[in-house]
């Protein structure tokens, strides 16, 4: 029973940055139909821009915090403008081609951007600084620290803030009126390219929260972490119902819950084979994912 | 370099000697592989600064192996068409056993410098030669060290599936079964790459080990450090010697402590190395050389010697022949196979953050 209340705690960790990483690929299917599958890269480059800020701060004594709200900043900022960046430069003269184009794009600015980071960082593997404090919320039979719960209540309130913004301002109600019909949008006076570029910011910025939240947790990148979580994110996207914030979201933690079960109670070798299962299963009964609605295909 | 640097051959027609060196300089072991070629590139300039070899100068030629088995078959063949009369070097075994025919085909010797796994120099065709040591023999170590020194009696072992990992894993589940005085509680791969062991290590904790052995490489044993104190598990964390790298105590910082790996002598440890740690130093911006810097010094010591006496072609039959030599490791003469005659294994710990001798 301690082992499934530890499994689950790890799980939710492990979820908590899926999720967050996938509802930028939710966000970006909504409005132009495309996986961005630079996405990944994104939260990669925001883990690094982290890192920067915190080399070059002192990471002693009460300057500690201030670093830690820096790069957060910094690694969100980056990548906000980064994801925007992509958008203007990569997919906006792609629009109108053919859909597989836009795919191909992404793909391609995936690699550039591991590649570029390779050649900037020499290739190995770099440490954040033990910054987080390692105190224990819960230190019993199942273990839970204050990192963590911060980490996930800080996850879920980006998530929460997503919604907010989503279903209450001008801005969000635009980006869903676009997610339903593009040209019926356009036809109401929406102007189609800022939303699509809030989009590609916001979800972009959360990536990059992710990225240095992930790197002060476990104090580990490279330039090809992006690759897999990025996978899992988009497996988690597909499995909510892409397009579907809550769907990604819930999907993204659940993904989780999954990698950790799997390889508690299976095998770690297995955890990837079991998570696609899933997704395959998942979509062999659901062929719009878990919380995802027919539309109109158009890929 | 000069104009001779660029004509394909490096045989005995005068002109620079090419020594490549295919080490991983991108991927997870890419500091590992930035080690060893600084090493061999130590020990070239101290050659030529003596004067090279009957007055032809070594060079060191480098190929990226990424630690894969496609791209290190490519090393292999860009090193081969380059025209060097040796390779030295090799870092991960699974990407070196592709690389190994390839020189072999082309009569080249491989002298692996970090590369153990046993495949290596058993299929080797006496053509692959080893500074380092054989990972079964590092198992039957490691097993007798967890059960004789540590006195454990459940042990559970992790490797990463890798050709190297698994050897060693296998190798000292072996070793423990036959012994028969301790059981091996857990045998199973991790997925490299993760970043979240927890997982594993909550599973690994609810069978009771009072160690666990991993056999996998320093970027995982970092992680898997730092994540054992987060969890609170308090049984001995043992590595293998791909755990010895400096960088996997920067991801594990204080968690580290009182780690222990087993693994052939290190630099640190070995006193024949000191004037090779000064001058590695001195040529590396003061960087401390890695735990298998000095192996691949040797090997380039000891191609250079054999080089001087039987010259470039041939080197493969003068390298079995050859007496032995005092490298800074200990005495290397190879066997039939090309494993070394004599190479002990020791048992090393983290203290203060640095990897000190093992005294129980």
């Amino acid at each position: 029973m301690t082992d499934f209340l530890q499994y689950l705690v790890n799980g939710l960790t492990i979820g908590t940055f899926l999720a967050l990483i996938a509802l930028g690929y939710s966000m970006v299917y909504g409005v132009l139909r495309l996986i961005n599958f630079a996405h990944g890269d994104v939260f990669m480059v925001g883990s690094f821009a982290g890192l920067a800020v915190l080399t070059g701060a002192s990471t002693s004594g009460p300057m500690t915090a201030l670093a830690i709200v820096g790069a957060v900043l910094a690694g969100s900022l980056v990548s906000g403008v980064l994801g925007v960046g992509i958008m203007r430069v990569a997919y906006a003269p792609l629009l109108r081609a053919p859909k597989i184009s836009l795919l191909i794009g992404a793909i391609g600015v995936s690699f550039a951007l591991e590649e570029g980071v390779k050649l900037l960082t020499h290739a190995g593997f770099r440490s954040y600084p033990h910054v987080l404090p390692q105190t224990m919320l819960l230190s019993g039979p199942v273990r839970i620290s204050y990192s963590q719960v911060v980490l996930i209540v800080l996850a879920l309130g980006l998530m929460f803030g997503l919604w907010a913004f989503i279903t209450r301002t001008v801005r969000g109600t635009a980006m869903r009126a676009l997610a339903m019909d593009s040209d019926a949008a356009r036809l109401m006076g929406i102007d189609v390219e800022r939303v699509v570029l809030t989009t590609f910011f916001i979800g972009s910025v959360l990536a990059g929260t992710a990225g240095v939240m992930y790197g002060l947790y476990y104090t580990q990148i490279n330039f090809a972490v992006g690759f897999l979580v990025g996978l899992r994110a988009f497996t988690a996207a597909v499995l909510g119902g892409i397009g579907n914030m809550v769907g990604a979201a819930v999907a993204g933690i659940l993904i989780g819950l999954v990698q950790s079960f799997a390889a508690g109670y299976v095998s770690s070798r297995w955890a990837d084979v079991i998570i696609f299962g899933v997704l395959i299963g998942a979509l062999v009964l659901r062929p719009h994912g878990l919380f995802g609605e027919r539309v109109a295909e158009r890929v | 370099m000069s104009v001779s640097a660029c004509k394909k051959s490096g045989g005995d027609e005068g002109g620079a000697i090419k020594i490549g060196v295919p080490v991983p300089l991108s991927g997870d072991s890419a500091s590992a592989g930035q080690d060893i070629l600084a090493a061999a590139k130590t020990a070239a300039a101290e050659i030529n600064e003596a004067g090279g070899i009957k007055g032809r100068k070594i060079e060191i030629v480098e190929a990226d192996d990424a630690c894969t088995p496609q791209q290190s078959a490519q090393a292999a063949q860009k090193l081969v068409n380059s025209g060097v009369v040796a390779a030295a070097g090799g870092y991960c075994s699974g990407a070196a056993v592709p690389a190994a025919p390839i020189f072999g085909r082309a009569n080249v010797p491989f002298v692996l410098d970090a590369s153990t796994n046993p495949v290596l120099t058993d299929d080797g065709q006496g053509k692959v030669f080893r500074t380092c040591g054989r990972d079964d023999r590092q198992g039957e170590f490691a097993a007798k060290f967890i059960v004789d020194t540590l006195h454990a009696k459940r042990v559970a072992i992790l490797h990463d599936n890798t050709t190297y990992a698994k050897g060693l894993a296998e190798a000292a589940n072996a070793s423990i079964k036959k012994n028969g005085q301790a059981e091996v509680a857990y045998l199973d791969a991790l997925t490299a790459g993760q970043s979240d062991y927890t997982p594993v290590l909550t599973k690994i904790a609810g069978l009771k080990p009072d160690v666990l052995y991993f056999t996998g490489y320093f970027a995982e044993a970092g992680l898997l450090l730092k994540q054992r104190k987060q969890l609170g598990l308090t049984f001995q964390m043992v590595g293998g010697d791909a755990t010895t790298d400096a960088s996997a105590l920067r991801t594990a910082g204080d968690t580290a402590e009182g780690f222990i790996a087993t693994t052939a002598p290190l630099p640190t440890t070995l006193p024949a190395a000191a004037d090779f740690v000064r001058r590695y130093k001195a040529l590396n911006n003061g960087s401390e050389p890695g735990p298998f810097s000095a192996y691949e010094y040797d090997a380039i010591k000891v191609l250079a010697k054999a080089i001087e006496k039987g010259g470039t072609t041939d080197l493969i039959k003068t390298l079995h022949g050859l007496e032995e030599q005092q490298g800074i490791t200990g005495s290397i003469a190879f066997d039939e196979k090309g494993d070394r005659k004599t190479l002990t294994f020791i048992a090393v710990t983290v203290q203060a953050g640095k990897y000190t001798a093992y005294k129980p």
